[in-house]
């Protein structure tokens, strides 16, 4: 079944690509689609009926080359499970809405191109690449899914293959994707140097010794857990568009808009988060690295937060917003609360999905227009897709009854990673990084359904009349994700952020004893929490039945292990059980639960200070952006140029690799190369050419006399050196 | 150097009699003959050419074909002779090789008259 | 004893018998009439010679008190020489027919070549080497102006005799040098007088005389002046001819010499050879360029081709003898296909040899150009062609001997040389359509050998038809 699941979307993809002229665009795109949905019905029944426990399912021998063996197989936890299903469910649900999406093309010739096999192919392609990428059991599959999903990103962001703009986005998600990659591959080096293998197991194994070894690189000695779990996280960094290599994301927005949703909101780019926690067993031996993740994520979070703010691209707005809460999942997992990073990227696919979708619907509705400042009053024409962006607004500002268990999906992740924030940094720069970064997420959401939805429409009067509602086949996937924006929250709470040992018996880890350092009220909290969350569970039974199965085998899990039994089993070279590990004098998930009431409540209190300030300038006083932009103008300029990233890189790098490019191209290559080469051809070979012309005389005695000199320098020559001895 | 001097010696007598001979010939014609010349008789006789003209002219080059053949019958003669010398000493091999090259010889014999070769017209 | 010996060179003495007779047969008989199917006949009997010499011989049998060796290395050389002479043959029937220079003697003396080229292969002593090489000379000096009335054929053949005249004179002044010095024409005794990997001095001359006198019959620069004249003064088939057997012939002559007389002083000539290498391949690549006559330009393709065989012979050693066979077996193939084309190119019943004429060729003869390509990125050495694996063997000789200078200024001279193959493919792909367009005759003898030849040098990628193993065998019993 777990081969299916992995293959389906490439039989799909390549019957799509290869073989629509035999059936037809629309049998390819119901194959494709088909597929899809085979592969997300049995990733849910994984996802509900596989256990905690690590499966290996080998599918063929790959890489024998000396010490290197690997197998192509395919490692069946608890997190390739989530990420089965996150993958396939959003990717078939942007599969049937690009029925509708990209029925009508004004960038491909209708009726002469067929442009939609080649898209459905490509999706399914991506699709195939990412869940090799999730089922990988060692480093190099990883890396070649990693490869993959960067491939069909570039392919379909330059979909529009006739927009100069498009490609450049292209080529520029591959570039700065390759610097991310460089630093991936370097880790998988010093893994494989290190430990010999690139297995999974065997690298976790061997995690407590690299704590303890050195490792010079670039003229110095490192730490070499912490050098390699940097390295990784370089890779990370590049895929999940953290800042210094975030630039390509909002270009990447240059693809069509499903592709938007699928590949640069709910998957890829998670696919740096999904690392960081597929590696945790090697993360909780490198503190640096996890500092810097830490400091980097929140970093992120803040600053795509700030330029989001002034954006007026409504998928722009989107795209910053995905890389701030990208930043909010490393935060998490950087603090070593690798569950809780899971679970904001688990709810962050629906929630991001639906509102990248549901902007589709509303691009689609409004004829191609993508600026907001164009858009307004949109509520009426498009009903539907207003009341799904609204679902997708409320979950990513994290609406919910603060000290509950009760409310939107944002709302239980994102404040559980705001809480680990606080446990795991002492309430440091990242914590109040990711409170300022919620505020401002609240804002730009809310500015975003204020422009589109309320208020007078603007622009072009002649769209805004023919401005329609989304056909069916958009709206049905908008309705299903707006069920997991709405409940995924809820349902799996404690499954993610639960008590620690439920969470990790539910990813199958070693249960750890806690001695309590007296926190005892807040103990009684974290019972309610449980209690809530029976209700919760209660309520998502009412609304998604069918989704609601298996979860009380996680409940069952044993708690008698002492996980630092496995942790001196690690030290003897045996890979510590489970899908993520955290060590067991980790106690940032116990701890997170302890905070302060007034660090819980924080995250809501920026919600509603972020909604009450949109709602002041939009609604209320729509003059006064206008006139604080007039104002404050080098900050606005400041954060509308997306801090200048782009020009600096464009300065530091760009320009002088170009300066560079032209210099070896014009000097090096047109006129050393060119030049020797043309001299050589042209001038020095026919000057012999028409030597050997005159010597070729025709007359005897020439021909004769050349003999004769030959024999002469022949013997000349072999008397001077046979001759001398 | 004596011993090698002494091997040669017949050689130098070979040389004296071959000198000797043609200078008593020589002079015996210029003692003894009668001489009665005119124009013809005193020019030499060079295939029918003058003796005396520019190099550089036409001649016929059927007088090459002639003195070719001539030469390879010539060459044969030469190496018949010291088989015939040595014929009681050298072996039946050495009588069968003789008789396969003149076989061959009278082949290449029979083809050129047959050619038409030894035709002057 | 003596029956041993002649069985030994049975089949020269049949094949030589088998000339006389036919001569004096048709001589009276019917004449020219019969030149046809003593072409034929002729043709027949050298290939079965070949497959006869192919598959009976076996081990080092030595005639006539070592005189005349028949070993592996022989039997290669001399089955490529009877194939490809009797190739040529059968192209030139119809080709010389139709212009009426169709002679019986003309079968007759090529067999009578094949004879001397044998000997010249088989060579154990320098008198057996200078029989031979003369017998294949005159016979070819004959051939060479087999077309008595025209200017161009007669100069040819007078150059080639004249000049010819003069290479034998250094070869038998070589010869009685060595002679002097080592005091016996055999091989097997010269090769002992060497001391210590050393000549001496006056044996040095007498080496450097005898591979002056090789070096002109295989057109090794600087003794290569009379290739281009006489290649284009000679009818085509007789210049498919010298452009095949006796370039192998030569060559393997001059391994035997080097390796069977002078094989204790590989030291010595291994440069002289080289020399002459670099030469060969840097005038072939270099003077072709300048060529429009397809028949001069593949003069120079072929001196250029012996340089890189000499590179084989210059490595001195058995991977070098082995690279030079394998090279040579494929030159061979190459030109037999290449002057097939050549034979069929004409305009209005006249042949052509301008290259100018084969402007968009593909578009009239899309097999027949495509073929050529083929041969042509063979003779260029371009891989993944038979060609190419030909140039690598030489090279990696080289490099094995220490030779590397000259390995890459092999590569150097055939990128060089790969110019003028390539322009007459761009002539045929890409040219302009003209008015003095050739036309191709359809022969299917012609097209028969061009499309075998090209096919060869295609499908032969896969293992090379076994020469390599045949020729590994053929060099171990040479180099030991």
């Amino acid at each position: 079944m777990e081969s299916i699941i992995l293959f389906a979307p490439l039989v799909g993809a390549l019957i799509a690509g290869f073989g629509w002229r035999l059936t037809g665009i629309r049998g390819a795109q119901w194959i494709t689609t088909g597929l899809l949905f085979l592969a997300c019905a049995f990733s849910w029944i994984v996802f509900f009926t596989h256990g905690p426990e690590t499966q290996h399912i080998q599918i063929l021998r790959w890489i024998e080359s000396g010490t290197l063996s690997t197998d192509w197989s395919i490692r069946l936890d608890r997190l390739t499970s989530i990420m089965l299903v996150v993958v396939t469910s959003v990717s078939s649900l942007v599969h049937l809405y690009s029925f509708g999406y990209m029925a009508h093309d004004d960038n491909f010739r209708e009726g002469e191109e067929s442009y939609k096999p080649r898209f459905f192919a490509y999706l399914s392609f991506f699709t195939f690449a990412m869940l090799m990428l999730v089922t990988a059991d060692n480093l190099v599959q990883m890396f070649f899914g990693w490869e993959g999903v960067g491939v069909a990103s570039y392919l379909l962001i330059g979909f529009y293959y006739r927009k100069p703009s498009a490609n450049a986005a292209a080529i520029k998600a591959f570039v700065v994707n390759r610097v991310g990659d460089f630093g991936f591959a370097l880790g998988i080096f010093g893994l494989f140097f290190l430990t010999d293998s690139i297995k999974f197991d065997d690298v976790f194994a061997a995690a407590p010794a690299l704590a303890e070894t050195q490792l010079t690189f670039l003229w110095t000695d490192w730490n070499a857990a912490n050098l390699l779990a940097f390295l990784l996280f370089v890779g990370a960094m590049g895929k999940s568009a953290q800042f210094i290599l975030h630039t390509w994301l909002p270009d990447a927005m240059e693809g069509p808009t499903p592709v938007s949703a699928l590949i640069h909101a709910a998957t890829m780019v998670t696919a740096g988060v999904f690392l960081v926690c597929r590696m945790s067993p090697l993360m909780e031996y490198a503190p640096q690295a996890t500092a810097f993740i830490t400091f980097l994520g929140a970093s992120t979070a803040f600053f795509a937060a700030t330029v989001g703010l002034v954006q007026n691209d409504i998928k722009r707005v989107i795209a910053y917003s995905t890389c701030s809460q990208l930043g909010y999942m490393f935060v998490a997992a950087g603090v070593g609360v690798y569950s809780v990073a899971m679970f904001h990227l688990f709810t962050h696919a629906f929630f991001k999905a639906m509102l990248f979708l549901g902007a589709g619907s509303v691009i689609h509705g409004m004829h191609h227009e993508q600026d907001m400042r164009n858009y307004g009053g949109l509520r009426k024409k498009l009903p539907y897709t207003f009341w799904a962006m609204m679902i997708g607004t409320l979950a990513i500002t994290g609406v919910g009854i603060p000290l509950t268990t009760f409310g939107f999906a944002g709302f239980l992740s994102k404040d559980a990673v705001i809480e680990s924030a606080f446990a795991g940094t002492n309430g440091g720069f990242a914590f109040w990084a990711l409170v300022v970064a919620a505020l401002f997420t609240s804002f730009y959401s809310w500015r975003l359904m204020f422009l589109t939805f309320y208020g007078k429409p603007r622009g072009n009067k002649h769209t805004h009349e023919h401005a329609h509602e989304s056909p069916n086949v958009m709206l049905i996937p908008l309705g299903v994700l707006a069920l997991g924006a709405i409940f995924s929250g809820m349902l799996w709470y404690n499954s993610f952020f639960g008590k620690e040992d439920t969470v990790r018996a539910w990813f199958g880890m070693e249960a750890v004893a806690h001695q309590d350092k007296g926190h005892g009220d807040d103990h009684a909290k974290a019972d309610d929490h449980g209690d809530d969350h029976a209700k919760a569970d209660d309520h998502g039974d009412a609304h998604t039945n069918e989704e609601h199965h298996g979860e009380g085998d996680s409940h069952a899990a044993e708690h008698s292990d002492p996980a630092h039994a496995a942790v001196a089993a690690a030290h003897h070279g045996e890979a510590p059980a489970g899908a993520i590990f955290m060590h067991p004098d980790n106690h940032v998930l116990h701890d997170a639960h302890y905070v302060p009431k007034w660090v819980k409540i924080s995250p809501f209190v920026a919600m509603v200070l972020g909604f009450v300030v949109a709602y002041w300038f939009y609604i209320v006083n729509p003059k006064l952006p206008a006139r604080l932009a007039e104002n404050q103008r080098p900050l606005y300029l400041f954060l509308l140029n997306k801090w200048y990233v782009d020009e600096i890189y464009d300065f530091l790098f760009v320009q002088p690799s170009k300066a560079l490019g032209r210099f070896l191209w014009k000097r090096g290559d047109g006129d050393v190369i060119d030049g020797s080469i043309n001299g050589v051809a042209m001038g020095i070979i026919p000057f012999f050419t028409r030597l050997a012309g005159r010597f070729q005389s025709g007359y005897i005695f020439s021909y004769a006399f050349a003999m004769v000199i030959g024999i002469a320098v022949l013997i000349t020559w072999m008397s001077i050196t046979g001759g001398a001895q | 150097m004596e011993e090698m001097l002494r091997e040669y010696l017949p050689i130098l007598v070979f040389l004296a009699i071959a000198v000797g001979l043609g200078l008593v010939l020589i002079l015996a014609a210029v003692v003894l003959a009668v001489r009665n010349p005119d124009p013809e008789k005193v020019s030499a006789y060079e295939c029918g050419f003058n003796a005396f003209d520019d190099a550089r002219m036409k001649f016929d080059v059927r007088f090459y074909l002639v003195s070719i053949l001539f030469i390879i019958f010539d060459l044969e003669i030469a190496m018949l002779f010291p088989w015939a010398v040595a014929f009681k000493d050298i072996s039946m091999v050495g009588f069968w090789s003789m008789m396969v090259f003149l076989a061959v010889l009278t082949a290449g014999f029979a083809y050129e008259w047959k050619k038409g070769a030894l035709e002057w017209e | 004893m003596i029956s041993a010996d002649l069985n030994i060179i049975l089949p020269e003495i049949l094949l030589s018998v088998f000339a006389m007779v036919a001569l004096l047969g048709a001589v009276y008989t019917e004449k020219d009439k019969l030149a046809p199917t003593l072409v034929w006949i002729t043709a027949a009997v050298m290939a079965a010679m070949a497959l006869w010499i192919g598959t009976s011989g076996s081990g080092t049998n030595e005639a006539f008190g070592g005189m005349f060796i028949d070993d592996g290395f022989a039997r290669f050389a001399k089955v490529t020489i009877l194939i490809s002479a009797a190739a040529v043959l059968v192209m030139s029937q119809e080709y010389m027919q139709r212009r009426g220079i169709l002679r019986f003697e003309y079968p007759m003396l090529i067999a009578l070549a094949a004879v001397g080229m044998m000997m010249m292969v088989s060579a154990g002593d320098l008198m057996a080497l200078y029989m031979g090489l003369e017998l294949q000379s005159l016979s070819l000096y004959v051939v060479a102006s087999l077309r008595r009335d025209s200017v161009k054929s007669t100069e040819a053949g007078l150059k080639y005799f004249v000049l010819g005249a003069l290479s034998s004179g250094l070869l038998l002044y070589g010869a009685s040098l060595t002679y002097g010095y080592a005091g016996t024409t055999l091989f097997s005794g010269i090769v002992q007088t060497a001391t210590e990997g050393h000549l001496s001095l006056g044996m040095l001359f007498g080496l450097v005389f005898l591979a002056s006198g090789l070096a002109f019959k295989v057109s090794a620069v600087p003794f290569h002046m009379w290739t281009p004249d006489v290649y284009e003064g000679a009818p085509t088939p007789i210049t498919a001819f010298f452009a095949t057997a006796p370039k192998m012939a030569a060559m393997a002559l001059f391994a035997r010499l080097m390796h069977d007389a002078f094989g204790q002083a590989v030291g010595d000539w291994s440069q002289v050879i080289a020399l002459l290498s670099l030469l060969s391949m840097f005038l072939g690549a270099v003077a072709a360029i300048g060529q429009t006559n397809i028949k001069r330009l593949m003069a120079y393709s072929s001196i250029a081709h012996m340089g890189y065989a000499l590179m084989g012979l210059a490595a001195g050693s058995a991977l070098g003898v082995q690279a030079l066979l394998i090279y040579m077996a494929i030159y061979v193939t190459m030109n037999v296909g290449t002057f097939a084309f050549i034979l069929s190119m004409e305009r209005d019943g006249a042949p052509v040899t301008d290259i100018s004429g084969l402007h968009m060729l593909s578009k009239r003869e899309p097999a027949k150009a495509l073929a050529m390509l083929v041969l042509l990125f063979s003779l260029a050495g371009v891989p993944p062609l038979v060609g190419f694996f030909g140039k690598l063997y030489v090279l990696r000789a080289a490099y094995e001997a220490g030779l590397a200078w000259l390995a890459v200024a092999g590569v150097v001279a055939s990128v060089i040389g790969a110019f003028y193959y390539l322009r007459i493919v761009f002539y045929m792909y890409f040219g302009e359509e003209r008015d003095d367009a050739v036309e191709m005759r359809s022969s299917p003898v012609l097209y028969g050998l061009l499309m075998a030849s090209a096919i060869i040098m295609v499908a032969g990628v896969v293992n090379l038809f076994g020469i390599e193993g045949a020729a590994a065998a053929a060099a171990a019993t040479l180099v030991n």
